[in-house]
């Protein structure tokens, strides 16, 4: 199916374009910047959806990640530390937490799994409040400062596409490799998976340490996006809405993270300007979105596309159908 | 800090905070052991039960009345809820609580919406005033009463499951559902009525607990936290665990404040961690 | 089987060539349309940006435009709502003009989130060309805002909130506190008057934050420098539902008088709950901070609070004719509801703004800053109301006691302390050279 192949591509090579030309379109400073949230959301996004995707662990602890992250590279920017030295403690931030968050879940799985993570995640919240001379509690910690090369709010933009390009690449690839293939198999049947030999733990928390470091760059990113971090972005709130967010664009697909931000991000920040009850509207969105499009948007369309090629009814089960490419399950609609 | 009216006073208030965790987490763990569905709404469920139940109270001042509208308007509220929306993902775990969350953002804010941003709490017209005197010992009675609520609740729901049919039904469900509908049973029905039964107990909560918490924006968070720890802790699906996990955390978390503040924010989730790393399905949940 | 291994790296070549090329032509030009936040260009398409002064085209004066940012949903949506209420009200009741220049505002919901305020402190500035932002609430909102709105020299008018940071150690040229009083500041008086009264021992509770550490900080001071001792101080973290096990802590206590503070909303009526509950309320002398007394908790108590006693800035039984006025208009409004300190602090901005628009014309930018500082009142619903040089307010505190009018309850003040600055009798420097409070830091 190389039409298909190459419809693809150049579908791909377009959005490249277009995230890549969106500051030169006559947009205004507040809409590339509101950009560069939508993109490191997807990203913070993108980490989430593989967990849940490949790995089946649905996490409600990301937020908290990518804020122990952003609160390490503010307490470092406080210290007066090198923007090179800050992104080492930011990171480091991150990934300590992020081997708590796997330590205490590898056990675990399904409702449990997100139970933990949602505690992980309230501890981070509490710490942040409490450890207020690291961080400076709910005044929270302004004047962070990124790059100098990127001061410019169109150049950061351009920064976060490329990272979220890079990001987007790399989770591809790791879900393409046999790992992922792994993975998947751990996600449908644990027990199938170490019978046939698999150390099941060590996938899972490698999945965690892949996903969490992932996460405190968006963290990073985030903190380097608005100078400033503050308790609340380790709340639980964010977190939910990281899955809305992937929900709506569609578990387990390459671009859904950026749909399901988009829509997110767009619906509380502009949306909100003229709507009172926005947050009923994303709540009746997501609500919808579950019920009639439960592949989300992009995996939605990636099925409408694939019928109308082959222009009959698609035999395979709808979860399966929602990834772009075959993957080791389910039958080749390709002729 | 060891004195005995202190001491009692800290227990009580311990007791009566975990009787209010019971009844919040009770319609919880009962909707889960048997549907397998975390109902995410369930602390909004609380939060619109208990303005429900403040209004009908101020304009009654009959808390029995307010309870009962209460119940029956979250129990509404979930029918429309199950038969709308969820049985249209009937099976799927991760659609139902996901369909959850997003209710939950709805029913939030449309009570913002309808009843406001203030903080609301039971009208002394409707509470039980007074207070328990025993030597130097000065203790609210209402909260006493929150005590005796959750204790006949709990042997209600205890003597439902082992002694009627309707529970003999609800506990085959819960062990195999294939078998039970075979019989004859038809388990779609049986779901539904667990749901609602979930949510009146949510209701029930939110207005008894109007009393000791102000419902306000937000509460449905922060009760749903607490619901969740407990029943982690007690074991999914179990009513003694629920029980048991409420009044831990309650006394706990009472204690904790008064010796250790310096960990008071992190007391409901100690026992919470050692119970996930050394016996994840709870205390009193079923393995597997 | 479709191939996935001979197409991939094709496509992923393919990509990676057409990100170098971009790349590299990019990184050589800046976009023509872009702003940049540290430049405070006003965008083109908008006509009534004004960082020059008072030409305007339209002939009146010209329009002062107002970007407000408040949680108008979220938690914290009562406060947020009656911040923007109070403003509004001003306008409402003396029309949008002042001194010729039009005030025109646009509001923006930021749910309590300093992300979105940002966004929307962007928004407004970059997008719709304010020239003032009013708000946000929260202090972590505020001080992200502030930080922004700095830099790129946009005037940042703040009606409630109470960090103490804002005009002290994170102050710059172009933030103002206008409709309140910082942590410390309001809560100072409260411990001087608590040693006036003969008590000697108190026993504080305050949530484990910086509202709470610098309220409780400012009472502690006050109470210790007119002979008292502070015995105790408990800190409860942040929202706490149930305080039974803080009311028996203050019972076990045992001090003369107890020093109580919440950051409004639902923990004022759910103290005094446990409070009434424990049976302390006639054992127990208590006097409680501005927030935890709002018109909110007299509204969801009732008369069961009368005759309570707290401190705050705001006192809407104190006999004025503009509190009077203002009440009224508010009543009527509203339900007959009567204004808490948000509402009050929304309209006390809008008085300031007023009162600036009719001594200047239209000033906007470092300008606008500085013709506040000018300004002062002997008589505003807050009282008598003065700037520093720090950018915060300096004016009347009162000791306030829950008494019923008409049938309804009101903060009627029993004591005033006028003239109260954020210093709390130190020297600017000095002060801003200690640390800030925390719980073991406490003055």
């Amino acid at each position: 199916m190389t039409r298909a192949r190459t419809l693809n591509v150049v579908g791909l090579a377009v959005l490249v374009v277009l995230l890549l030309a969106f500051p030169y379109l006559g947009t205004s400073g507040y809409q590339v910047s509101l950009a560069s949230t939508v993109l490191i959301a997807a990203i913070l996004a993108s980490t989430v959806n593989f967990l849940a995707g490949d790995g089946g662990m649905g996490s409600l602890g990301h937020g908290a990640i990518a804020a122990a992250a952003a609160y390490g590279a503010g307490w470092s920017s406080l210290q007066g530390h090198s923007i090179g030295l800050q992104v080492v403690f930011a990171m480091g931030t991150g990934i300590v937490v992020t081997i708590a968050y796997g330590l205490l879940s590898m056990r675990t799985n399904g409702i449990y799994f997100l139970m933990v993570t949602l505690a992980v995640g309230m501890v981070v919240y509490g710490l942040a409040y409490r450890l207020s001379s690291v961080t400076r509690g709910e005044n929270g910690i302004t004047g962070i400062q990124r790059p100098a090369a990127f001061d410019e709010p169109w150049a950061y933009y351009l920064f976060v596409v490329v990272s979220f390009l890079a990001v987007t690449a790399a989770l591809w690839v790791v879900s393409r490799s046999p790992f992922g293939a792994g993975l998947r198999g751990i996600r449908d049947s644990e027990s199938r998976m170490r019978s046939l030999g698999y150390y099941v733990p060590a996938f899972k928390f490698v999945a965690f340490m892949i996903s969490g470091t992932v996460a405190s760059y968006a963290g990073l990113l985030s903190v380097w996006h608005t100078h400033f971090v503050s308790p609340s972005s380790a709340e639980v709130h964010r977190s939910v809405l990281l899955f809305v967010m992937v929900i709506l664009g569609g578990l387990g697909t390459t671009l859904g993270p950026l749909v399901g931000a988009t829509i997110v991000v767009l619906v509380e920040n502009v949306l909100s300007n003229s709507v009172e009850r926005w947050p009923t509207v994303l709540g009746v969105i997501f609500v919808l979105a579950i019920l009639f499009a439960r592949s989300g948007l992009v995996g939605g369309a990636q099925q409408l596309l694939a019928r109308w090629r082959r222009g009959r009814h698609d035999p395979r089960p709808l979860a399966e159908a929602s990834t772009a490419d075959a993957t080791a399950s389910g039958p080749n609609p390709s002729a | 800090m060891f004195e005995p009216v202190f001491l009692a006073q800290q227990a009580l208030n311990g007791l009566s905070f975990g009787a209010l965790l019971f009844l919040l987490a009770s319609g919880l763990t009962l909707v889960f052991g048997l549907q397998r569905i975390v109902n995410l709404a369930h602390g909004a469920f609380y939060m619109l039960g208990g303005y429900v139940g403040i209004i009908v109270a101020t304009t009654t001042g009959n808390l029995a009345l307010a309870a009962l509208v209460s119940m029956i308007a979250v129990g509404v509220t979930a029918l429309v809820v199950e038969l709308g929306l969820l049985r249209f993902v009937r099976g799927q775990e991760m659609p139902e609580v996901l369909l959850t969350i997003g209710v939950m953002f709805v029913v939030a804010d449309l009570c913002l919406a309808i009843f406001g941003g203030d903080p609301k709490t039971l009208p002394a017209s409707a509470s039980i005033p007074g207070a328990l005197q025993v030597g130097d010992l000065t203790y609210p009675w209402y909260r006493i009463f929150v005590i005796a609520v959750a204790i006949v609740v709990g042997v209600a729901l205890a003597l439902v499951q082992s002694k009627t049919r309707v529970g003999a039904v609800v506990r085959a469900g819960v062990d195999d559902r294939e078998i039970i509908s075979a019989m004859g049973v038809n388990i779609s029905w049986v779901f539904t009525g667990m749901f609602v039964v979930g949510a009146a107990l949510a209701g029930l909560g939110g207005t008894i607990g109007s009393g000791v918490l102000s419902v306000r924006p937000g509460i449905q968070n922060d009760v749903l936290l607490y619901a969740l720890v407990v029943i982690i802790i007690g074991g999914l699906g179990s009513i003694k665990g629920a029980a048991v996990g409420a009044v831990l955390i309650g006394v706990i978390d009472a204690f904790a404040k008064a010796w250790i503040p310096e960990f008071a924010y992190f007391t409901i989730f100690a026992p919470m961690a050692l119970v996930l790393v050394f016996r994840p399905t709870g205390l009193f949940g079923r393995t597997a | 089987m479709k191939s996935t291994t001979t197409s991939a790296p094709r496509r992923r070549g393919a990509l990676a060539a057409l990100g170098a090329v971009a790349a590299l032509a990019l990184a050589a030009c800046a976009p023509a349309s872009s702003s940049d936040p540290t430049t405070p260009a006003p965008e083109p398409s908008q006509g009534e940006t004004s960082s020059q002064g008072a030409e305007e085209p339209s002939g009146d004066g010209g329009t002062l435009k107002v970007g407000y940012i408040s949680p108008i949903t979220g938690n914290f949506a009562i406060a947020g709502q009656e911040m923007v209420d109070g403003w509004n009200l001003y306008w409402e009741i003396n029309g949008t003009e002042a001194g010729g220049v039009t005030v025109e505002t646009i509001v923006e919901d930021d749910a309590g989130n300093p992300e979105l305020s940002l966004t929307k402190a962007r928004k407004l500035v970059e997008s719709d060309g304010v020239d003032v932002v009013v708000g946000p609430l929260l202090a972590n909102t505020a001080l992200a805002t502030a930080a922004y709105t700095s830099s790129v020299g946009i005037p940042n008018l703040h009606p409630v909130a109470a960090a103490d940071d804002l005009t002290q150690r994170e102050a710059n040229d172009l933030t103002l506190r206008t409709g309140s009083m910082s942590g410390s500041q309001m809560n100072y008086p409260g411990g001087q008057w608590a040693a006036e009264e003969g008590h000697k021992t108190a026993v504080t509770l305050c949530p484990d934050y910086a509202f709470g550490w610098e309220s409780c900080a400012g009472f502690k001071q006050g109470f210790e420098a007119n002979g008292g001792e502070v015995t105790s101080q408990i800190w409860y973290p942040n929202g706490t539902s149930d305080f039974a096990t803080y009311v028996s802590q203050i019972q076990a206590a045992g001090a003369d008088i107890a020093f109580v503070v919440t950051a409004g909303g639902a923990p004022g009526p759910d103290f005094l709950r446990s409070f009434m509950g424990l049976g302390l309320t006639d054992s127990q002398e208590l006097l409680m901070n501005c927030c935890a007394m709002d018109q909110a908790t007299l509204r969801a108590l009732g008369d069961e609070v009368l005759g309570f006693k707290s401190i705050s800035y705001w006192a809407e039984g104190r006999e004025s004719p503009v509190v009077t006025e203002f009440n009224e208009a508010y009543g009527e409004r509203f339900e007959g509801k009567i204004p808490s300190a948000n509402v009050a602090g929304g309209y006390m901005t809008a008085s300031l703004v007023a009162k600036v628009l009719e001594a200047n014309g239209l000033v906007t930018g470092a300008d606008l800053v500085t013709a506040i500082g000018d300004v002062s009142f002997d008589d505003s619903v807050l009282g008598a109301v003065s700037w520093d040089e720090f950018n915060n307010t300096v004016g009347s505190v009162y000791i306030r006691e829950v008494q019923e009018r008409d049938g309804k309850l009101y903060n009627v003040p029993i004591k005033e302390y006028p003239a109260v600055d954020q210093w709390l009798g130190l020297d600017p420097t000095e002060s801003m050279a200690r640390e800030t409070y925390s719980q073991s830091f406490q003055g």
